[in-house]
């Protein structure tokens, strides 16, 4: 498959406009203002389009709802937040490929009826928040943003807000708040942003994949797009590989990929001839898995068959070497870095973990702190406001599941094993 | 409808509510923290789960809000294992501090603890560690306790429209702050900490003072304050009180207070108080017998009246006493002592806009319901913040705003800045202009009424004359008050305090005529409304009866068994002149302080003090009892009963909490002098008074405390409005003048003070210490000064050193200063003219001089 995503990248000016301009970029705008607004969620609908984010949401039912709503004006929010450990996918097109996300942007604005669209960029990014700038502003002048945009009377404008360093500020609702200038957590939903977002006006967030997508089912047209890779989520998929492999990077590969495939192929396989031990297959919130069940396609609706989630598509590999009790506590160490503070389950239950797993880790386990561990993680699962509580527990529970014996060695032996 | 199932039983609704609402609603139980009946939802502390079919997590149901069909359970192993998993996570960083913290024995998480049996024991890491913060005055902060729950942020920021609190950092390190940092620097209503469920947010005035089990007494009452009179409970402990508390429900307050009613309570356990009667000997006042006293006081009234007539006697009536009080002073100054001329400080507005409003308009015109207020969708302020007088009528004027209403003021209400839609500065002055202008243009497009002639024809008559002022923001505040379906006036009392206020009242009067608005006029005082249906005015008798109508005298004398003088009597300011003149000789004070609480109090003094006697009766020596003759000690409001009548015209029940160690209730020293007198007087208590007014005054007929605790008491209780509109609009000439000056000083009216009685109150002296000159930002940086600054002060009448406190609100050349403070009110620099309509004094055109100390 030929790359779209990640085209021209290799190219060191990639993200300048006449760079884009040269191997055909913006033709997907006029080709879209041709169509209807409904005619192109129709497209998104047939393409079967799914969300890049983590969760997988159909992206034309989205859009719909938010199109449907009589409010105005709408928002459209591109979620450049990128915090997931592990995920780096979107970096690469943030800054060498962001007039595709433009195109993406302006597209999907029209879809929706919103005219006004926003890139929440992780603060992080300080790089791609320049590259951002400049494209945005010579998109201006070629008049591909503004108020009447290639003449035809259509308004969509764009701009970037840099976050602050908050992972919470990646789920949907929290951005909204944090766009707004409110502090990053979570809002009650229903009502759904596609209602009362931004502002309290109807509001799509999408990831920066997701959105590039767009440009990609207007050029080649749904029926096409559908035919590449799995069938019930089809499209091109940004897997980015990390860990204990030869090549790590982004990917650029039909959706549905195996994960073997994924690591031995295109990222050459374990580091150093080591043996591969586990995989964390979509960033950090989902569950790891053995060297045993890696045989899966990663796509939404497979993984979790399989016994994890395709998330963001952040493959995080681990080799024999690597100690998972040590993982496990960087990771709650994460979320109890990151935990919003709004709910209690999550709040006091991911200091409670990284706690308890500082102290195995440093050889101060105690009996009955494997179930300790278990307890805490049930009680935290199911509970929480938001999903980020969910994704620390499910670390938890995940490595008890599969590397239990590694746990109880460890409070046994009272020292560190690496 | 919709029917859902909860624990097997068939619940029907018929509005979308949240299933923890609808569950409560219908006696089941489900323990929750962070919900909160007045608040917002939130679904933070996750207490609430329960089991909803059909979806696959537990939800909380706090947030859920029910759908036709639903079936629902509240218990079962998995959602009580849940809830322990719950509070279990909320006690890991919980102190095990209960012995210590005041809020054990009424606290939420104590209480959810016992009921279903979770520990920490389990929890054996480090506790978080914060040290209690008592960097605030009042409010103390102990943030290892919190359980964030948000419901103090939420109340500040939604409720109480402070938005002075935020949660900072996240996660674990998350904790409530002030943005203000250290100290609350805020409104202080205390709203926060009443809703707090645990002991993070404590109380310092009654810190580790009391625990909620060794209270002696709970009395349900109303706020000695404003007129507003919102209900709460006073907890006694060893005849002193210990708190005020809001409850739900209780009161139109509905768990809400403001900063005086929340902590000015303490002036009622001021050691200050007046034990005994004191009578002046020798030019100083010496403690006496209640006897000797009362004989004192009774042998000079009568010699005064057998030798000069009853005219050459006043008495003062008071807004903070109740209506029993007020009903008795006045009938024994019309029968004992044979005058009329019985007034009270609330002539400088509130009674004076009433009188005026009610002649024009009809009586009750004022009697709205606060509450009323959030369905407004246009809302005028003018003449005074009601965040600041009357600050739980300012909440509704903030939840209406939040409701979308658009709210327009007129001059300055700093409390509404973030919630107005509009706001307009008519030049200084010279509101009245703007206002018949603003009456004109809505005239032209609304045309006559036809329903009051008078008002009609006046309307008509300013039509030839106004001119459009060039003040910004003129075509959008006719437009604005055009476009309103439900057009509510809220007016204070600044503009009725102009020699020309009459003027500014006709318009207000007439635009209230013409867009059918509500009217509400704020009150200052507890018992203002009262003080004017117990007939303390000189021209009307209880119910608002004219004094000059024979039938209706004859009616009073007939039940009183006395005659009463036929004419009118003074005003307030005519009473401060005719003492002044020595045509008054005698003057009885009853809870009032007038030597300060009337503008130009150098010249009050002196008038008072060219008194052949004087008689004060109040709790306190005030600045004018100490030059008084004979000094009666009364009663604190939680010392007694009787009834307050609040703005809205509510009669609302006073009940008596402590037993005070001395003094007597007002009503009974002025009945004890009345006998003496020979007016018999016979009341056993306070509710044979009440049924005196009941059967006299044709606005409280039939009128009990049975009645009134049952709260059948609105406007117009049982009665109807009697009094018949004018024929005729009252005018006078105008005076008229540019005020080109610098500055010009005028009253401010405080949040955090009321009146001299607050100055008694060691909490309110903890938030708000010393007085201040509110001057506009810029104002201020023209003169090279800023905030804190000292400055010295230069008027006509006086000068006077002050710390200035700069307000970047303030765009015209007003400077405000309170009348609380000893030695330094603005009444002692303020000169008056008075308007020849309402008789309330002018207090415009007091040109000051600034300068840096
Ligand atoms: C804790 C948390 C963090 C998230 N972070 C991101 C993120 O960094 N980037 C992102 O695109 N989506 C993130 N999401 C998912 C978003 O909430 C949302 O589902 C997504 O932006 C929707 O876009 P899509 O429909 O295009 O997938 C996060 C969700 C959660 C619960
Ligand atoms: S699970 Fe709760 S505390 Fe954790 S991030 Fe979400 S809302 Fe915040
Ligand atoms: S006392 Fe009132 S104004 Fe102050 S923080 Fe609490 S709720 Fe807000
Ligand atoms: S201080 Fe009290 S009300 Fe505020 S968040 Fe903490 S526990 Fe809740
Ligand atoms: S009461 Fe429902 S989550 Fe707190």
């Amino acid at each position: 498959m030929e790359n779209f995503l990640l085209k021209n990248i290799e190219n060191p000016d990639s993200a300048d406009i006449e760079e884009y301009l040269k191997i055909g970029g913006y033709k997907n705008i006029a080709k879209a203002f041709e169509l209807e607004p409904k005619a192109i969620i129709e497209e998104v609908k047939k393409a079967g389009l799914r969300g890049r984010g983590g969760a997988g949401f159909p992206t034309a039912m989205k859009w719909s709802f938010a199109a449907a709503d009589p409010k105005f004006p709408k928002y459209l929010l591109c979620n450049a937040d990128e915090g997931e450990p592990g995920t780096f996918k979107d970096r690469p097109i943030l800054e060498k490929n962001p007039h595709l996300l433009i195109e993406g942007m302006v597209i999907s604005g029209y879809a929706l009826g919103a005219e006004y669209g926003y890139i929440y960029l992780r603060g992080e990014y300080p790089h791609a928040k320049d590259v951002l700038n400049k494209a945005i502003s010579q998109a201006y002048e070629k008049n591909y943003l503004g108020d009447n945009i290639l003449g035809k009377s259509i308004k969509f404008h764009l701009a970037v807000h840099q976050g602050a360093g908050a992972y919470i500020c990646g789920e949907e609702t929290a951005l909204i708040e944090s766009l707004e200038g409110k502090r990053g957590q979570p809002r009650t939903r229903p009502p759904f942003p596609v209602n009362v977002g931004a502002w309290a006006m109807p509001t799509v967030v999408n990831n920066v994949e997701t959105l590039c997508n767009i440009p990609y089912i207007i050029s080649i047209g749904s029926e096409a797009y559908s035919q590449i890779g799995s069938k019930d989520c089809p499209g091109p998929k940004l897997y980015c590989v990390s860990g204990c492999v030869e090549k790590p990077g982004v990917y650029e590969l039909p959706m549905g990929t195996s994960l073997k495939d994924i690591i031995f192929n295109h990222a050459g396989g374990i580091k150093g001839g080591k043996k591969l031990k586990a995989v964390i297959p979509g960033g950090i919130s989902t569950p790891v898995l053995p060297e045993s069940m890696i045989d899966c396609p990663m796509d939404f609706s497979s993984m979790p068959k399989h016994g994890s989630m395709l998330g963001s598509g952040a493959v995080i590999v681990m080799d024999e070497s690597v100690c998972m009790v040590k993982v496990t506590y960087r990771a709650l160490k994460f979320f109890e870095h990151e935990s919003c503070g709004k709910c209690t389950p999550c709040r006091e239950g991911t200091e409670w973990l990284r706690k308890s797993l500082g102290r195995i880790e440093r050889g101060e386990g105690r009996e009955g702190d494997i179930e300790l561990l278990q307890e805490i993680s049930e009680n935290i699962m199911g509970k929480t406001f938001c999903p980020l509580g969910d994704g620390a527990a499910g670390v938890v529970l995940g490595m008890l599941k599969h590397f239990k014996g590694e746990f109880e060695e460890k409070i046994k032996a009272k020292g560190s094993r690496v | 409808m919709i029917t859902i199932t909860i624990n097997g039983k068939e619940i029907k609704l018929e509005k979308p509510v949240t299933v923890l609402e609808a569950a409560r609603a219908n006696g089941i139980k489900i323990p929750a923290l962070c919900a909160h009946e007045q608040l917002e939802k939130y679904g933070g502390c996750r207490l609430c789960l329960v089991e909803v079919e059909k979806m696959p997590r537990l939800q909380t149901s706090c947030t859920l809000t029910v759908a036709d069909g639903m079936v629902i359970k509240t218990e079962s192993e998995n959602i009580t294992k849940a809830r322990r998993g719950v509070l279990e996570f909320l006690l890991i960083n919980h102190p095990l501090d209960c012995p210590v913290c005041d809020k054990a024995g009424e606290c939420e998480l104590q209480d959810l603890v016992s009921k279903y049996g979770a520990s920490a024991g389990r929890f054996k890491e480090e506790k978080r560690k914060t040290p209690e913060s008592h960097e605030d005055r009042i409010l103390a902060r102990n943030m290892e306790r919190c359980i964030l729950c948000t419901r103090c942020v939420r109340m500040c920021k939604d409720v109480q429209g402070a938005s002075a609190l935020t949660i900072v950092e996240r996660g674990g390190k998350s904790r409530m702050e002030p943005f203000s940092r250290e100290s609350f620097n805020c409104e202080y209503c205390g709203n926060c900490h009443t809703v707090c469920p645990v002991g993070a947010i404590l109380a310092r005035p009654n810190i580790h003072n009391y625990r909620p089990w060794q209270i002696d007494r709970e009395v349900e009452t109303v706020c000695p304050y404003c007129g507003v009179g919102c209900s709460f409970i006073l907890q006694v402990r060893d005849e002193s009180i210990k708190r005020t508390i809001p409850k739900l429900g209780l009161g139109l307050n509905n768990g809400l207070l403001c900063s005086r009613g929340r902590w000015g309570y303490d002036f009622a356990n001021n050691p200050e108080r007046l034990k005994y009667p004191l009578i002046r000997k020798n030019g100083k006042l010496e403690q006496s017998s209640w006897d000797e006293a009362l004989g004192l006081i009774v042998n000079k009234l009568q010699t005064i009246k057998n030798t000069q007539g009853g005219k050459a006697i006043a008495g003062i009536a008071s807004p903070r006493c109740t209506n029993e009080d007020n009903y008795v002073f006045q009938k024994f100054l019309r029968t004992a002592c044979q005058t009329n001329n019985i007034d009270s400080v609330s002539r400088l507005g509130f009674a004076s806009a009433q009188r005026y409003f009610e002649d024009i308009l009809g009586q009750g015109i004022t009697a709205n319901m606060i509450a009323g207020l959030k369905n407004s969708d246009v809302i005028i302020v003018l003449g005074g913040d009601p965040t600041a007088v009357n600050p739980i009528l300012g909440l509704s004027v903030r939840a209406a705003a939040r409701n979308g209403a658009k709210i327009v003021v007129i001059g300055n209400a700093k409390g509404l800045e973030r919630f107005k839609t509009l706001k307009v500065t008519p030049p200084v002055f010279k509101e009245a202009d703007v206002l018949e202008a603003v009456l004109s243009e809505i005239a032209k497009v609304k045309g006559p009424r036809g329903e009051k002639p008078a008002i009609d024809k006046r309307i008509n008559e300013l039509a030839g004359k106004y001119r459009t002022p060039e003040i910004s923001g003129f075509n959008e505040l006719k437009e604005l008050l055009l476009s309103g379906k439900s057009v509510s006036i809220v007016l204070g009392t600044d503009i009725v305090q102009r020699t020309n206020g009459h003027k500014a009242l006709f318009a207000v009067a007439g635009i209230t005529y013409l867009l059918e608005a509500r009217l509400y006029l704020l009150s200052e005082r507890a018992n203002e409304q009262g003080l004017i249906d117990m007939g303390c005015l000189p021209d009307a008798l209880p119910g608002g009866r004219p004094l000059n109508i024979n039938d209706f005298r004859k009616r009073f004398e007939t039940s009183w068994g006395s005659s009463i003088p036929s004419d009118n009597g003074l005003t307030l300011m005519e009473i401060v002149d005719a003492s002044r003149d020595k045509k008054i000789k005698a003057l009885y004070v009853m809870g009032e302080n007038p030597a300060f609480n009337i503008p130009n109090n150098p010249y009050v003094k002196e008038a008072l003090s060219a008194l052949e006697f004087l008689v004060v009766q109040d709790i306190f020596l005030t600045e004018t009892a100490e030059i008084a003759h004979v000094v009666l000690p009364a009663l604190s409001w939680s010392e007694k009963d009787g009834t307050y009548t609040n703005l809205e015209r509510r009669i609302q029940r006073l009940r008596k909490a402590v037993n005070a160690p001395s003094g007597m209730e007002d009503w009974k020293i002025i009945s004890e002098v009345s006998n003496r007198m020979g007016c018999k007087m016979q009341y056993r208590g306070t509710e044979e008074i009440i049924d005196e007014i009941a059967d006299i005054s044709p606005l409280y007929k039939g009128l009990t405390y049975d009645e009134i605790t049952k709260g059948n008491c609105l406007w117009p209780y049982k009665g109807e409005p009697l009094r018949g509109v004018i024929s005729e609009i009252p005018a006078a000439p105008e005076k008229s003048d540019d005020y080109k000056g610098d500055f010009y000083l005028v009253p401010e009216k405080l949040l955090f003070h009321s009146g001299t009685l607050s100055r008694r109150s060691s909490s309110l002296n903890r938030i708000c210490p010393e007085p201040s000159l509110k001057i506009g930002e810029g104002h201020a940086q023209r003169l090279g000064l800023k905030d804190g600054d000292n400055v010295k002060i230069h008027a006509s009448d006086g000068n006077l050193s002050i710390k200035i406190s700069t307000d970047r609100y303030i765009k015209d050349n007003l400077v405000f200063i309170s009348n609380n403070f000893e030695g330094r009110g603005v009444f002692s620099l303020l000169r008056y003219s008075l308007d020849p309509v309402t008789k309330a004094p002018g207090l415009e055109g007091c040109e000051i001089k600034i300068e840096k100390a």
